[in-house]
């Protein structure tokens, strides 16, 4: 079994240095693939973070679709097969984040209370795409994920310092940045 | 800022909700134990509180920037 890292187009720059990581072609795309190992299968905070690493790594000199954690294939032909399933996918989802890297958003407030409609004016101009989820508990007003490109992501930090300073009622928390996990147009 | 550790764990959450959550799926092939999933957002529970509980909570940037 081998682990799968993430999509990227074909050919790229040569790949960071990683133990094991190979570079799988098919129809302009790759799979970027590695070793399969024990904690593939358990999904302590280390096992999440060292495969993040890898992930990070490929997105320095990259643009890159990440896989969900955990994922396996037999081996590089059976990558090949379930890359080939979804290659017009791949593409389109790969041209949507081009120059592009994902950050979080957090908000949270100590009385629960609808998010004000300023944050999300304030920075969905900056932002390519923008996914909100619903808030993770209820001191949470706000969660979600957006598509910035590369060259804009210190615009966008200093956006959200400014409107952390407007707003000391609530607390931000921002990540990233993220390879784009919420912008691959994947279906679970 | 903070240290490397503390933002660490200030990310976690971010970090569980994007790797199990997030990214592209492939047919039938996450093996991934549902009993290890729950033990990850058991402890995650425990740090959103502590987290939500500090007087100073900002903007902070993740050490080890990609860019």
């Amino acid at each position: 079994m081998i682990r799968l890292y993430a999509f990227a187009r074909h050919p790229g720059p040569a790949l960071p240095d990683v133990p094991g990581l190979v570079e799988v072609p098919f129809d302009g795309l790759a799979a970027l693939c590695g070793p399969a190992a024990e904690d593939d299968r358990e999904a302590t905070p280390e096992a999440l973070w060292r495969h993040e690493e890898v992930v990070e790594a490929l997105m320095r000199d990259r643009d890159v679709l990440p896989a969900r954690f955990g994922t396996r294939v037999a081996d590089e032909a059976d990558a090949v097969r379930a890359g080939t399933a979804q290659a017009e996918g791949l593409h389109a989802a790969l041209a949507h984040v081009s120059g592009a890297v994902e950050l979080s958003l957090r908000v949270r407030a100590r009385e629960p209370a609808e998010c004000p409609e300023a944050l999300e004016r304030r920075l969905a101009p900056l932002a390519r795409d923008a996914v909100t989820s619903p808030p993770g508990d209820e001191g949470e007003v706000l969660r979600a994920a957006y598509l910035v490109e590369r060259v804009r992501v210190g615009e966008f930090q200093a956006q959200v310092a400014r409107l952390q300073a407007d707003h000391g009622d609530l607390a931000l928390l921002l990540t990233g940045p993220w390879p784009p996990y919420s912008f691959t147009g994947a279906r679970a | 800022m903070t240290t490397t550790v503390a933002n660490r764990e200030v990310a976690l959450v971010d970090l569980v909700d994007r790797l199990l959550g997030g990214g592209v799926v492939i047919a039938g092939d996450i093996t991934l134990s549902v009993a290890d999933v729950d033990l990850v957002y058991v402890s995650l529970r425990a740090l959103i509180s502590s987290v939500a509980t500090a007087e100073e909570e900002g903007v902070l940037p993740r050490m080890g920037s990609a860019l």
